[in-house]
């Protein structure tokens, strides 16, 4: 059975919403640590006396999921699977703050109810009237990749004809202070192209990325998903690679089929260690993607919505790719990504 | 998809005990674990009753044996060694084994104590290696080596119900031969306060599907299942405690916390239970319900149950006044429950409640029953973003 991509949307830190748009202007090094989403206009997705309410990370992710909706030609869907790695910041950061300040006194439950992992589920639901399977993972840098898995299931159950799964994380400037001290956010100085960084931490960015997927394909379609793995960790390079190895055995393609390799480098020079050692190793043209997009735990949603953008389009930016040698004949694309060598994640996709 | 899935184990930490066996000595005793704050740190320790594990951090840090930790994964490490045991699993290798784990906050029971101060520069404590929902999970699957599918769910309160469903899949679609499912939540002042200001806390003993019912009690606490597929339940011979023969996960639409009046999504997860289970509603003996307790709930899911059951809803309580609501954890304790009932051949009685409710025709157990044969009992948790999910175990 396959398993297509047939609509997808992304918020990024570029204006990924616009479909005439693949990173044309782009060169090879962010100007900062800090790679904030740029919002679309979402009164053109969400209805006004709803956005009203809504939290950044929640309004990226309706209107995501929304923008996905259409670019598939969908009003309606079977199930609803979401992922994200921190969940609602913004919220979460409003109410704790609000209980700390006031002794536990004076507060208002808007931003209580925001503030649970499932809220952005919940809201597409509410509203395309979706009364099917709902779902939200919150498994760190695997949240968006384990959500893709059960959606997948349950196409193969025959329990949904069409899926709406996607994730969403949002950077908060409490996020960001956190992240920035524990030493995990590059400082500003050392920012640098990330296939070539000897600078510790990585550039820290947020976003959304849905994809409306079937078993049946339709005009529409970017390209079918050939495989998904996670990896709880691994020792080593070698390690990495024999992951790989065995995941294109399984999904039946030999190395040589793989046209590009997505990789999940970050810029840290610590943690990209293992990473690297790959990707030098592998033989395979490697482009990057967390230059365009920042580090955050669902940015494989971006590497996906990249990877199936570079599949229909039969181009590869050069915004991703250092090595500029011709690659064509898009045929399979395979992402590699991590997150401060925890856990790591293989996806394939492959042209129609 | 023939494979069958079994229960091989379970263990549970909740206000009414540190095991399965003193869970069901408090259940079978009536003996509530509600009472007043004794070891949440809030300015609200007089104002609230709650359902808390009844050891302090320093105790459970002994009881775990596995080194400091927060509250969370403490209680999720105590309630999977349980289940394991129980399940007399040690080699994690000789089988594909999964992890789920499920919680709504995670490690906020520690964030909130260092919140402030961290960004006040008082302290430096990197709260965000405990804050995260995956820690406490990968800590766990980490402890006892479990590798092959380790993830984490959150929706809201029907949390590990969806735990116990993505395992029977995994069973079901042959990619794991068993899984530890369910969930772990901490009480904490950012859920205490949450749940107040949206006004559906009782300052007194929660009284579930009672025509005066004024809120919940929140509870904290974890409870894990093992679940084994079929085949490898007999390739091993071991020993079943029930078998989880069917489950349904549906969204209500209709509001982020309320639930809609006719209870649409709970009628739709129950609906899809019993098409999963191949059983019909006839066959349900005991329903184990959400029943927290707020007017809103307890409404719409009777309502639900009235209509799926017509005219014959069967016997029915909410435990919920027994554990308090235990949030993510709330399926898993009551899957735990609704296991021990069977087992037991009994109904645990919904406490404190006195007067009929007017808008229901139907009447939970308000008192122990036993001696009642129990072949298939159905478990009910819904949650906030309209998420619902049903759980049907039969005995063999």
């Amino acid at each position: 059975m396959e398993i297509y991509i047939n609509g997808m949307a992304c918020i990024s830190h570029h204006d990924t919403v616009d479909e005439n748009y693949f990173f044309e202007d782009i060169g090879s090094v962010p100007l900062n640590n800090q790679l904030i989403a740029t919002e679309p206009n979402y009164k053109d997705h969400i209805p006004a006396n709803l956005i009203r309410r809504m939290s950044h990370i929640v309004k990226m992710g309706v209107s995501t999921g929304m923008m996905s909706m259409k670019s598939a030609g969908l009003e309606e869907v079977d199930a609803i699977v979401t992922g994200t790695g921190m969940g609602c910041c913004e919220d979460t950061d409003k109410f704790l703050r609000m209980l700390l300040d006031n002794d536990e006194r004076f507060l208002t439950p808007t931003s209580f109810i925001q503030s649970t992992h499932n809220t952005v589920a919940g809201q597409i639901a509410l509203q395309i009237k979706c009364n099917g399977y709902n779902f939200t993972y919150v498994h760190q840098n695997l949240s968006f990749e384990y959500a893709l898995l059960d959606a997948m299931m349950l196409l193969k159950e025959q329990e949904a004809l069409t899926v709406l799964v996607g994730a969403v994380d949002e950077i908060t400037p409490s996020m960001f202070e956190l992240f920035y001290r524990g030493g995990h956010i590059k400082k500003l100085e050392n920012v640098q192209p990330i296939w070539n960084s000897n600078t510790n931490g990585y550039i820290v960015g947020e976003g959304a990325g849905f994809f409306n997927i079937s078993r049946i394909a339709t005009p529409s379609t970017y390209a079918k998903i050939k495989g998904v793995k996670c990896i709880q960790g691994i020792s080593d390079a070698n390690e990495l690679t024999n992951e790989v190895n065995s995941f294109l055995a399984e999904i039946g393609l030999e190395k040589d089929q793989i046209s590009l390799v997505l990789s999940g480098n970050s810029g840290d020079v610590v943690t990209d260690k293992k990473i690297s050692e790959f990707n030098k190793t592998i033989n395979l043209p490697i482009a990057y993607f967390k230059h365009l997009c920042g580090e955050y735990f669902t940015s494989s949603t971006f590497a996906l919505w990249l990877a199936a953008n570079i599949i229909k389009r039969q181009v590869v930016p050069n915004a991703i790719f250092p090595d500029q040698a011709q690659v064509l004949n898009i045929q399979n694309i395979l992402i590699v990504n991590h997150h401060e060598d925890n856990q790591y994640s293989l996806m394939c996709i492959s042209k129609c | 998809m023939a494979n069958k899935v079994f229960v091989t184990g379970m263990g549970i930490m909740s206000a009414i005990g540190n095991s399965v066996e003193e869970t069901l000595y408090s259940l079978s005793n009536n003996r509530s674990g509600i009472e007043k704050i004794r070891y949440l740190e809030t300015s609200h320790k007089d104002n609230f009753v709650v359902g808390e594990v009844k050891l302090s951090n320093k105790e459970l840090i002994e009881l775990a044996g596995i080194g400091t930790y927060n509250r969370t994964t403490l209680l999720g490490y105590i309630a999977v060694r349980e289940a394991l045991k129980m399940a007399s699993i040690t080699d994690m290798k000789e089988a594909r084994t999964g992890f789920i784990s499920s919680t709504t906050v995670a490690g906020m029971c520690h964030t909130e104590l260092l919140y402030k101060g961290f960004f006040e520069g008082k302290n430096n404590e990197n709260f965000m290696d405990h804050h995260l929902n995956g820690v406490s999970t990968n800590d766990i699957a980490s402890h006892f080596g479990i590798r092959d599918y380790v993830t984490s769910i959150s929706t809201a309160c029907s949390s590990a119900a969806n735990a116990m469903i993505l395992g029977a899949r995994l069973i079901k679609n042959n990619i794991l031969d068993r899984v530890v499912v369910g969930g772990v939540d901490p009480l904490s002042k950012f859920t205490l306060n949450g749940f107040n200001t949206l006004m559906i806390l009782d300052n007194e003993w929660s009284k579930p599907f009672d025509e005066n019912r004024k809120g919940l009690n929140l509870g904290e606490g974890a409870a894990f299942l093992v679940l084994e597929s079929e085949k490898w339940v007999k390739e091993k011979n071991k020993k079943v405690l029930a078998q989880l023969i069917g489950y349904g996960n549906a969204n209500d639409a209709f509001h982020q916390t309320a639930s809609s009046p006719e209870g649409h999504g709970a009628l739709l997860a129950m609906q899809k239970a019993f098409k999963v289970a191949g059983i019909t509603p006839d066959q349900i003996d005991y329903i184990n319900a959400h029943g927290t307790g707020t007017p809103n709930n307890d409404a719409s899911e009777g309502i639900a149950m009235q209509t799926i059951f017509k005219n014959h809803v069967p016997k029915f309580s909410s435990t919920k006044a027994f554990t308090g609501h235990t949030l993510a954890a709330a399926a898993a304790v009551e899957a735990v429950i609704s296991i021990l009932a069977i087992q037991n051949s009994m109904i645990f009685p919904c406490l404190n409640r006195k007067e009929q409710m007017k808008n229901l025709t139907i009447t939970p157990v308000d008192t122990l029953e036993k001696n009642v044969s129990l072949d298939y009992v159905m478990s009910n948790s819904f949650g906030f973003g309209g998420n619902c999910s049903s759980l049907i175990f039969a005995k063999n």
